[in-house]
C-alpha cells in the first residue's frame, strides 16, 4: 500500500515516497517516482486515487512554474503550500474532486528555514516537523515522536527516516519494497540513496 | 494625461531602511471639514495617500474619482492574493495587477482610460523596500526616487542632485520635505497642503510598518525642518 | 475586460453546435449523415462525446449494464480478458486472447483485442470492448491529424498521454478500459499502460485483464531484455496460453503481434486448446509438444499416471 514520509532537520527537509503503482492486487510498476520537484527549493510527494494523483500533481507543477516564470522568483514554501491547499479545497466542492494526499516540503531561501506541510484530500493543511501518509503513518508517527530531532543533521534525519521505513517494512502486511528519497536544502533538490 | 500634469505633486524616495512618500493636496480651504482626519482610521486625510495593504502605501495623482476606484481595486487584489497564498502581496505584483487593469482600458474601445498615475511604496521579502511608478497606459517602473504630478520635472532634477544610494529614512524625510517645499506652488507649507507617509520595518516584529502622518504630526515634522508656515496674520499685518 | 466580452457571448460549444447545424441545413445534411461518418462525424474537430443527460451518468450506465444486480439487463459489457505487451531488444511483443464473455456466457471466441491504430501503433483491449474500440479508433484519427499537421509521426508517449487525458475527462462516468499503447518511435520501442482511472504508466512489461496474474506468472519468469525475436514471440504466446488455460474468462485463441522499427507485423493466431495438447505448431521459438502441464509431464507425477487397463 502507498506510503510516504517526510521530516525536517536543521536546514533541510527529507521527503520519501514508495515507488509502486498498484491496481487491485497487482503491482503494475515498481519504479514510479511519486515526488515532484515543483521549484528549485520545493518538493511534493503525492498519493491517492490513480489518475487523480498525476493529473493534480502536473496541474500544480505547471502553475507553480508559471508563477516562477511570470515573477522571476518562485513562490515561497509557505505560499506555495497555501495555494496548493486551496486548489484541493476548491476541487473538493466541485462535481469531481481530486482525491490526493500530499506532503509539501521546501526550503525558504528568503529566511533560510525548512518548511514541511501535511495536506490531505479534504484540504486540511498542517505545518509539521515530520509527516506521513498511508498505512505507514500508523507506525511512523509514534516512531518519529520518539526519534525525530528538529535540529538534526542530514545524517540524523536519514537515520530517523530509515527507522520509519524499516519499521513499516517489518510490521505492515502489504508494505512497499522500494522508496525514492529526496532532500531539499539551501543547495536545492537532490535524490538520496538510502 | 493632462490632468496628471496639473495634479498635486506626489514624491517618493527609497531609503536603505524604508520608503518615504509625500503629496501635495489641492482640495483645501477654510470651510473644508477635516475633522475626520484628526483621529481614527489609519491616519492621513485620504486625498492623495492611501494604505493599499499592510506592506504597501500608494500615492495618487490625477482624477480623484478614478484614483478611488483604482485604490479599491488594489486593496481587493491584495486581499485576493492573501486569500490564495497566505502572504502579503509582493509589491511589484500589486503594481502589475493595477497595470494589467489600466492597460485593458487602452486596448478595448468605448471606454476611457483611468486618468491616474500612482506611486507604490512597499516592502516584500523578495526585494525588500521598493518604489514603483505606474502611468495611465499601464507602464510601470521601479525607482530610487521619483515624482509625479505638477512640477515633476523640477522635483526630479532636485532629487537627482541630492539622492545618495545609502540614504536612510531619516535623511530621506528631510530630502522629501525640502524638495516638496521647493516644488509646491505655495511658498509655505502646512498640514492642510501636505500628506506624508513612511514605510519601515518594525524593529521588534520585523514586519513592514506603514505610517501615514496625521495633520498634527505633519505640522510637527514641518516645524522640525523649519519649513512651517509663519503666522499668516502676522505676515498680512506687515504687508 | 475579457469578462465583458465573454459574459454576453455564447460559449464555444454553443457556437460550434450552431455552426454545425447551419452547415447541415445549408448543405441538406441530416443527422443520419453525421452519424454515417463512422460515428466520428462530430469528433474529428476535437469535440466532446455525448453523455446521457441524467444527473449521474455512471449509475445510469450501471443500471443498464450490471448483470450481477440484474442478469436480465439489456447491455452486457465484455470484461474477462488477458492481454500483454512487453518491450525487449528486438522491439515490442503484443499478445492477447480472443474470448468475449458476457456473464458466464462465451459471447465470442474470435474477438480482435489488438486495435491497429496505425502502422506503427497498436492498442490492446481490456474492459469495455466498445469503449476501447471507439476511443482507440478515435485516437488513430488524432494521431493521423498530428502526422499531417506536424509532418512527423506522433510519439508513443504523446499518443498515450492524449488517450489518458481524454479518458480522465470521463472519469467516474462509467468508462471501462485497460489498455496498452505500444509502438516504435524516435526513442525506440515503447509501451504505455493507460486505464480509465486516468492512470498512465511507462514500462517494459504489462499485462491487463482477469487473466493477467496468470500471464504475469509465466511472463515475469521468462522475461529478459535480450530475448531473441523467436524467444520473445514464444514467451508472449505461452503466457497467453497460461492465462487462457487457468482463467475461465480468457481463452479460445491467441493473437500475436511484433512491433519493430518499420512498424507492427501480425505474427499469427494460435488455438489455445491446440497449444495445450500439441503446441503452437511449426513456429520459430516453439519447443515442440504441448504446453499443458499434464501433456508436458506425462507419466512423471505418480498420482496422474495414466491408468493401464488390466
Amino acid at each position: 500500500m502507498e506510503c510516504s514520509f517526510a521530516l525536517t532537520g536543521k536546514d533541510y527537509v527529507l521527503v520519501a515516497a514508495d515507488t509502486t503503482s498498484a491496481r487491485s492486487i497487482i503491482k503494475m510498476k515498481v519504479d514510479e517516482d511519486k515526488i515532484k520537484t515543483l521549484s528549485p527549493h520545493l518538493l511534493m510527494a503525492y498519493s491517492g486515487e490513480p489518475g487523480d494523483t498525476v493529473q493534480f500533481a502536473e496541474y500544480i507543477e505547471r502553475n507553480i512554474r508559471l508563477y516562477h516564470i511570470r515573477n522571476l522568483y518562485p513562490l515561497r514554501p509557505q505560499s506555495a503550500a497555501s495555494w496548493i491547499r486551496r486548489a484541493l479545497a476548491e476541487s473538493l466542492r466541485s462535481r469531481q474532486s481530486y482525491t490526493v494526499n500530499l506532503l509539501v516540503g521546501g526550503f525558504d531561501t528568503a529566511d533560510k528555514t525548512p518548511h514541511l506541510y501535511w495536506i490531505d484530500y479534504l484540504g486540511t493543511m498542517a505545518t509539521v516537523p515530520f509527516a506521513a501518509h498511508g498505512y505507514g503513518s500508523y507506525f511512523a508517527s509514534s516512531l518519529l515522536d520518539r526519534y525525530h530531532n528538529p535540529d538534526g543533521t542530514l545524517e540524523e534525519g536519514l537515520d530517523a527516516l530509515r527507522r520509519a521505513i524499516d519499521e513499516t517494512a517489518k510490521r505492515l502486511v502489504v508494505s512497499p519494497g522500494k522508496y525514492t528519497v529526496k532532500v531539499v536544502d539551501k543547495d536545492g533538490v537532490r535524490v538520496i540513496d538510502l | 494625461m493632462e490632468a496628471i500634469s496639473h495634479a498635486g505633486t506626489v514624491l517618493g524616495v527609497l531609503a536603505t531602511d524604508g520608503v518615504v512618500l509625500a503629496a501635495e493636496k489641492k482640495v483645501t480651504g477654510k470651510l473644508l471639514d477635516l475633522s475626520a482626519s484628526k483621529e481614527g482610521g489609519y491616519g492621513g486625510s485620504g486625498e492623495k495617500i492611501f494604505l493599499l495593504n499592510s506592506n504597501v502605501i500608494g500615492g495618487v495623482a490625477g482624477l480623484t474619482a478614478d484614483a478611488n476606484s483604482l485604490v479599491n481595486y488594489a486593496r481587493s487584489a491584495a486581499q485576493e492574493h492573501l486569500l490564495n497564498y497566505n502572504e502579503d502581496i509582493p509589491v511589484e505584483l500589486l503594481a502589475q495587477r493595477l497595470c494589467d487593469l489600466k492597460q485593458g482600458y487602452t486596448q478595448y474601445g468605448g471606454l476611457r482610460p483611468f486618468g491616474v498615475s500612482l506611486l507604490y511604496a512597499g516592502y516584500d521579502p523578495h526585494y525588500q523596500f521598493q518604489l514603483y511608478h505606474s502611468d495611465p497606459s499601464g507602464n510601470y517602473s521601479g525607482w530610487k526616487a521619483t515624482c509625479i504630478g505638477a512640477n515633476n520635472g523640477t522635483a526630479q532634477s532636485l532629487l537627482k542632485q541630492e539622492y545618495k544610494d545609502d540614504i536612510t529614512v531619516e535623511d530621506a524625510i528631510g530630502l522629501v520635505m525640502r524638495t516638496m517645499s521647493k516644488t509646491m506652488d505655495s511658498t509655505t507649507l502646512g498640514s492642510e497642503k501636505l500628506e506624508f507617509a513612511t514605510l519601515t520595518l518594525d524593529p521588534v516584529t520585523k514586519e513592514p510598518k506603514a505610517k501615514i502622518y496625521r495633520p498634527s504630526e505633519v505640522d510637527v515634522l514641518l516645524k522640525k525642518f523649519d519649513l512651517a508656515k509663519k503666522d499668516e496674520d502676522a505676515e498680512m499685518k506687515t504687508a | 475586460m475579457n469578462s465583458f466580452a465573454t459574459k454576453f457571448s455564447p460559449t464555444d460549444a454553443d457556437i460550434e453546435l450552431r455552426r454545425a447545424q447551419e452547415i447541415a441545413e445549408e448543405e441538406g445534411m441530416s443527422d443520419v449523415m453525421w452519424g454515417s461518418e463512422a460515428g466520428f462525424g462530430n469528433l474529428v474537430n476535437g469535440h466532446a462525446f455525448n453523455i446521457p443527460s441524467v444527473p449521474d451518468p455512471s449509475s445510469f450506465l450501471r443500471l443498464h449494464t450490471d448483470d450481477h444486480a440484474d442478469p436480465n439487463c439489456k447491455i452486457k459489457i465484455q470484461h474477462g480478458t488477458t492481454t500483454l505487451a512487453f518491450r525487449f531488444q528486438g522491439g515490442v511483443i503484443v499478445a492477447v486472447d480472443s474470448r468475449a464473455t458476457a456473464g458466464s456466457y462465451i459471447a465470442s471466441g474470435t474477438v480482435k483485442k489488438v486495435i491497429e491504430i496505425n502502422p506503427y501503433l497498436l492498442g490492446t483491449m481490456a474492459g469495455g470492448a466498445a469503449d476501447c474500440q471507439y476511443w482507440e479508433t478515435y485516437l488513430g484519427i488524432q494521431c493521423r491529424l498530428h502526422e499531417l499537421r506536424n509532418k512527423e509521426r506522433i510519439s508513443v508517449a504523446a499518443a498515450s498521454k492524449y488517450l489518458s487525458n481524454l479518458v480522465y475527462g470521463y472519469k467516474g462516468m462509467g468508462l471501462s478500459m485497460g489498455t496498452m499503447i505500444c509502438g516504435w518511435d524516435k526513442t525506440g520501442p515503447a509501451v504505455f499502460y493507460v486505464d480509465s482511472d486516468g492512470t498512465r504508466l511507462k514500462g517494459d512489461l504489462f499485462s491487463v485483464g482477469s487473466g493477467s496474474t496468470f500471464a504475469y506468472g509465466v511472463l515475469d519468469q521468462g522475461y529478459r531484455w535480450d530475448l531473441t525475436d523467436a524467444e520473445a514471440q514464444e514467451l508472449g504466446r505461452r503466457s497467453i496460453y497460461a492465462a487462457g488455460h487457468r482463467d475461465a474468462f480468457s481463452g479460445n485463441t491467441c493473437n500475436l503481434y511484433h512491433v519493430k522499427e518499420d512498424g507492427w507485423k501480425f505474427i499469427g493466431n494460435y488455438d489455445i486448446t491446440k497449444m495445450h495438447y500439441d503446441g503452437p505448431g511449426e513456429v520459430a521459438g516453439a519447443p515442440g509438444g504441448g504446453y499443458g502441464y499434464d501433456v508436458r509431464t506425462q507419466g512423471r507425477f505418480s498420482a496422474l499416471a495414466p491408468t493401464v487397463p488390466a
